[in-house]
């Protein structure tokens, strides 16, 4: 099976996704994870205005017989979180990239340390 | 003691005699060990020398009937007494249906529900048990059992350490809360920094005064009992509930399904998190062994130890049961679930639904409401002896009451003891006496006894 | 072939199947009148009222839509579902055994004969010097015997500087969750690639922040740890203790014991290894065993024979208490009983018989076995098929399935324990269900299972959106 990798997004080995987006960036988990984990059941977020340092655990996903942690892919500031994951996580599943994203975040760093498409293929 | 083994079972393989409950001939193990390619058992144990175990184990075998004379025979020297013990360890009758029922091997004999397909009989009957707590502690979750009421209090403990909403560590228990649970809580939260500390009561219960003044914003979680160890109704829950929610402790409270029936409702009274023993329907007195409630707010669901059974569908669309929720657990979450509990005490869970479906719900009002009336008839049928005055409390009982003895109490339980009365003597001059529908027949028996021994 | 068709309670009034209790008789009562002021009672009480034949078709409708041991085979790995013996229950039942905890100990003499024979009976089968019968089930005695190496090291003031716990990957979940209870934080120990322990990564993680180690034996993979004596001495002399999870001690009973391997505390599943029934989860019991130098801190109170007859005392330096009486009694009882009533040739036959088994039905799969030899249990991959899907699959055979997708160390792991109580013809029928299942394609096995009360579960729902009572059952 091929999963989706799409090429205008940041990636991290914890398979967290990362979009920039004008003043903040916005945060998923890839749909490689989401299909490693199953049919997802359950979110946890971070309450808005939060500070995360890079590679911190930001939120837990649990799947029926998994849980995973998600992991804040650079340092900086939850804005907002996505309601709409915390209450229908079928979302995840069914859109990684689009309806699924979790949070909003104002980054202190740059984006470019993180895994290009190609090199989160690999 | 003679070797009776049946002789169906005694094939000598490889020098073993047989287990009688190995349905094995002695051609079916050649033919296996031929199979394998083995020439016997032994060569199938990878275990070095150096460990192997050569020597006998001193244990005799016996036949079912000498193991059960036996047995019989040894818990003779468990003296008949009618017991007046409560004390947190209750015994009511238990309905002869539930022996019936809770023996049938479908159940006894069978696993925790990991395949819901083939087990949805016992996740009903287990789904029938929450939704009992449900009902009767007015909480919206409930598990499938702790092993029992001190446990639960640790499990609850433990919650509180996860879910506390202040900086501090501190939990308060009243000074009436039994020594052994005391312990299990101490042990329970080693893995965290919460500390335990017990404040005073006042004529056996909490009054608002007490607990405010022990109460601050390090106060983590608060335990109550209704009824009370020594069987008294707390009457101020309503206040000290509304005190701990102004801390934003969470408020625990330790209770059993029968006094459940008739006093108010732990969630009127703004508890957080139920904990106390099930198995007072259900179980008569085991040695202690138990069935422990916990129930909380649907706020704690993903925080709740143990085993949940949820509704869910099946491929036909009809209604059916499974165990949910068990990311929490310990095979899942390992080091971070929210309990190390994995066997449960489920069985005894069966038994008491039945036990209380048996009853119903005017069956349960009926007896709580003699576990109420029962003391204080006793205590006045005590008090008119010389010597004993009871009970010492003016307040409202449950089940059982205390009272004061002019002469040694340890020497008056002992003396009632080989009269064959059992009841606790809790200091030099304290007695407390529980009374329920199990023993109420003997209680004349017991007036006229302790007459004697104090005349 | 052997098929199967689990009884179905199909009731056109009700959504699901039986109906609940709710569904066929809920009432609300008031409390009424009684001499409490009105706002210490509750007002009513909402609950099902049946009459006694209604409560007693209900219950054996639901008994019938259940799976137990002596419906057919049960061969879950590391769950030792073996038969449980009905004299045993019948000697539970006797009217004695319905004691209060807080009875003086001259009147529940023999109770406390019970508990004293039988601690000295687990005592030589784990080659144990004292034993506690308090922890009412496995995981309750893993988290004992955790807290007296805690004491252990407490008492040689290095509690402190020893805060971990190391358990191997494919350790019970209980290993994990147990010391983390007890405060520890756990060091996760890779396999090596024969399946059992590394001993170059042990020497590695082991030191002075080491508090114990523990391990089962055989381990989940079936295997016998051969190196357990080095690492005994790995681990002693880091200075910490050797704990040993007794899931899998029907592999060795009468033939090896974890005290003469070394270890320094065990527990015993007595609702394993010795026979007593699940009773769908529980109860259980979790008595532990240790060595002469960790006696003084077993639970309180522990029972000793003396002159006059057995007695209750507390240990020295003893941890406390994990159980507010003194454990599951009735289920300790049942464990003597067993016990009693197989003796040393039985208990050596039991274990004989267990591995025998594990190892004939291995012989019969067409499955792949990747780790041997094996003893009580093995792990078998279903391969390219899904291990979770095929379990279903095999519930329409008549047969439990195995363990499934655990220990991960063997993908689509099926993880299959017969034990000792399946016949010769049993293991083939067995046999005939593993194969079969198989051979199918993925549809059959996704659609699974069919000859069952219930047909395949919808886990996700369930938790996406619990439904945990009838009151709070979806409109």
């Amino acid at each position: 099976m091929s999963f989706k990798v799409p090429n205008n997004l940041h990636y991290t080995v914890s398979h967290e996704w990362v979009e920039r987006r004008d003043e903040v960036i916005r945060v998923g988990i890839t749909d490689f994870a989401q299909d490693e984990l199953g049919d997802i059941v359950f979110v946890e977020l971070p309450e808005q205005g939060a500070a995360f340092k890079e590679g911190e655990e930001i939120g837990v996903i649990e799947s029926i017989k998994a849980v995973s942690d998600i992991y804040a892919p650079v340092s900086g500031e939850i804005v907002t979180v996505n309601e709409t994951v915390l209450n229908e996580p079928e979302y995840i599943n069914d859109e990684p990239y689009q309806r699924g994203w979790m949070i909003e975040m104002v980054a202190d760093d740059d984006l470019e340390h993180l895994l290009t498409p190609t090199e989160y293929r690999g | 003691m003679t070797n009776q083994f049946d002789q169906t079972n005694t094939e000598k393989i490889n020098n073993c005699t047989g287990s009688p409950f190995t349905p094995h001939t002695k051609a079916d193990v050649r033919e296996m060990l031929d199979t394998i390619g083995s020439e016997n058992v032994e060569e199938l144990f990878d275990i070095p020398e150096s460990i192997r175990f050569d020597d006998r184990l001193n244990i005799t075998v016996a036949s079912e009937q000498q193991v059960t004379a036996q047995l019989a025979q040894t818990l003779t020297q468990n003296s008949a007494q009618t017991e007046f013990l409560g004390r947190g360890h209750y015994s009511h009758y238990v309905p002869s249906i539930v022996d019936h029922i809770s023996l049938r091997s479908e159940f006894l004999t069978s696993y925790t529900q990991y395949q819901p397909e083939i087990t949805q009989g016992f996740l009903q009957a287990l789904f029938e048990y929450q939704s009992l707590l449900v009902e009767l502690t007015g909480l919206n979750v409930a598990n499938c059992s702790m092993y029992d009421a001190a446990t639960a209090l640790g499990e609850a403990a433990t919650l509180a350490a996860r879910v506390r909403q202040v900086s501090g560590s501190r939990i308060l228990v009243p000074d009436y809360l039994r020594t052994e649970r005391r312990a299990v809580l101490e042990n329970y939260v080693i893995g965290t920094n919460l500390t335990v500390e017990a404040f005073a009561t006042k004529n056996g219960q909490t009054t608002p005064e007490v607990l405010d003044r022990a109460l601050d914003d390090d106060v983590v979680m608060v335990y109550l009992e209704n009824p009370t160890t020594e069987g008294v109704i707390e009457e101020h829950l309503d206040e000290l509930g509304s005190l701990i929610e102004k801390q934003d402790s969470l408020f625990c409270l330790g209770s059993d399904l029968v006094a459940l029936s008739l006093l108010q409702t732990p969630a009127s009274v703004g508890a957080d998190v139920v904990v106390g023993d099930a198995s007072v329907l259900g179980l008569p007195t085991a040695y202690g062994m138990g069935l422990g409630i916990f129930a909380c707010r649907d706020d704690y669901i993903r925080q709740v130890p143990g085993r949940l059974v949820g509704a869910s569908e099946d491929a036909h669309g009809e209604r059916t049961f499974t165990l949910t929720l068990q990311t929490r657990e310990q095979h899942i979450r390992r080091e971070r679930a929210t309990s190390n509990i994995c066997t449960n005490q489920a069985w005894v869970a069966l038994r008491t639904a039945i036990h209380a479906a048996y009853l119903g719900p005017s069956g349960l009002i009926s007896l709580a409401k003699k576990c109420h009336q029962l003391p204080e008839k006793v205590a006045t049928v005590l008090d008119e002896i010389d010597g004993i005055s009871a009970p010492i409390r003016d307040c409202h009982h449950f089940r059982e009451f205390k009272a004061s003895v002019e002469s040694d109490a340890h020497l008056l339980a002992d003396e009632l003891m080989a009269d064959g009365f059992a009841i606790h003597a809790l200091n030099a001059d304290v007695i407390q006496i529980c009374v329920t529908e199990a023993n109420e027949r003997h209680v004349d028996d017991l007036a006229q006894s302790i007459t004697e021994v104090l005349e | 072939m052997q098929l199967f068709n689990q009884t179905i309670w199909n009731d056109s009034e009700s959504d699901g199947y039986e109906p609940l209790l709710s569904e066929k008789g809920l009432i609300d009562v008031e409390v009424g009148e009684t001499d409490l002021p009105d706002d210490l009672t509750r007002d009513t009480l909402q609950l099902p009222k049946l009459s006694e034949p209604e409560l007693a078709r209900h219950y054996t409708r639901l008994s019938q839509m259940n799976y137990g041991i002596d419906n057919g085979p049960y061969p879950l790995g590391s769950c030792t579902m073996k038969y449980n013996p009905k004299f045993t229950e019948d000697i539970a039942a006797l009217p004695a055994t319905a004691v209060h905890p807080d009875r003086d100990s001259v009147s529940v003499q023999g109770t406390l004969e019970v508990y004293s024979t039988l601690q000295e009976y687990l005592g030589q089968i784990g080659g144990m010097d004292a034993v506690t019968l308090q922890p009412p089930a496995g995981a309750a005695g893993e988290f004992t015997g955790i807290l007296i190496a805690e004491s252990l090291h407490e008492s040689n003031d290095e509690s402190k500087q020893r805060n971990e716990v190391i358990v191997p990957s494919s350790a019970h979940g209980t290993n994990f969750a147990s010391a983390a209870m007890a405060g520890y934080e756990v060091v996760e120990l890779p396999a090596d690639s024969d399946g059992r322990v590394d001993l170059d990564a042990l020497s590695a993680a082991v030191g002075d922040s080491t508090a114990a180690l523990m391990l089962t034996n055989p381990n989940t993979l079936g295997l016998f740890e051969r190196n357990i004596e080095e690492i005994a001495d790995i681990v002693h002399e880091a200075g910490g203790l050797l704990y040993y999870d007794g899931a899998n001690l029907n592999a060795l009973l009468g033939r090896a014991r974890p005290g003469d391997m070394g270890f320094d505390i065990m527990h015993y599943n007595v609702h394993k290894t010795f026979a007593t029934p699940h009773g769908g989860g529980g109860p259980g019991a979790g008595p532990i065993g240790v060595k002469q130098e960790l006696k003084q801190f077993l639970p309180t109170p522990q029972v000793r024979e003396t002159d006059d007859g057995y007695e209750l005392f507390e240990p020295d330096q003893t941890i406390g208490k994990v159980h507010g009486a003194m454990g599951n009694w009735l289920v300790l009882l049942k464990a003597y009983a067993y016990i009693s009533r197989l003796g040393n040739e039985g208990l050596r036959d039991t274990s004989a018989k267990a591995v025998l088994n594990a190892n004939y039905l291995a012989s019969q799969l067409d499955l792949e076995i990747p780790f041997r030899p094996f003893h009580h249990e093995f792990v078998a991959s279903a391969g390219e098929q899904d291990a979770a899907d095929f379990a279903k699959r095999m519930l329409d055979y008549g047969v439990h399935p195995p363990t499934t997708k655990w220990p991960e160390t063997v993908p689509e792991a099926l993880m299959t324990e017969p034990t000792e109580a399946e016949s010769k013809k049993t293991l083939e029928q067995l046999a005939t269900a593993f194969n079969a299942v198989s051979n199918e394609e993925f549809e059959a096995l996704e659609q699974a299972p069919n000859r069952t009360s219930a047909q395949r579960i919808d886990q996700t729902s369930a938790a996406r959106n619990p439904q945990l009572s009838w009151q709070h059952l979806d409109e």
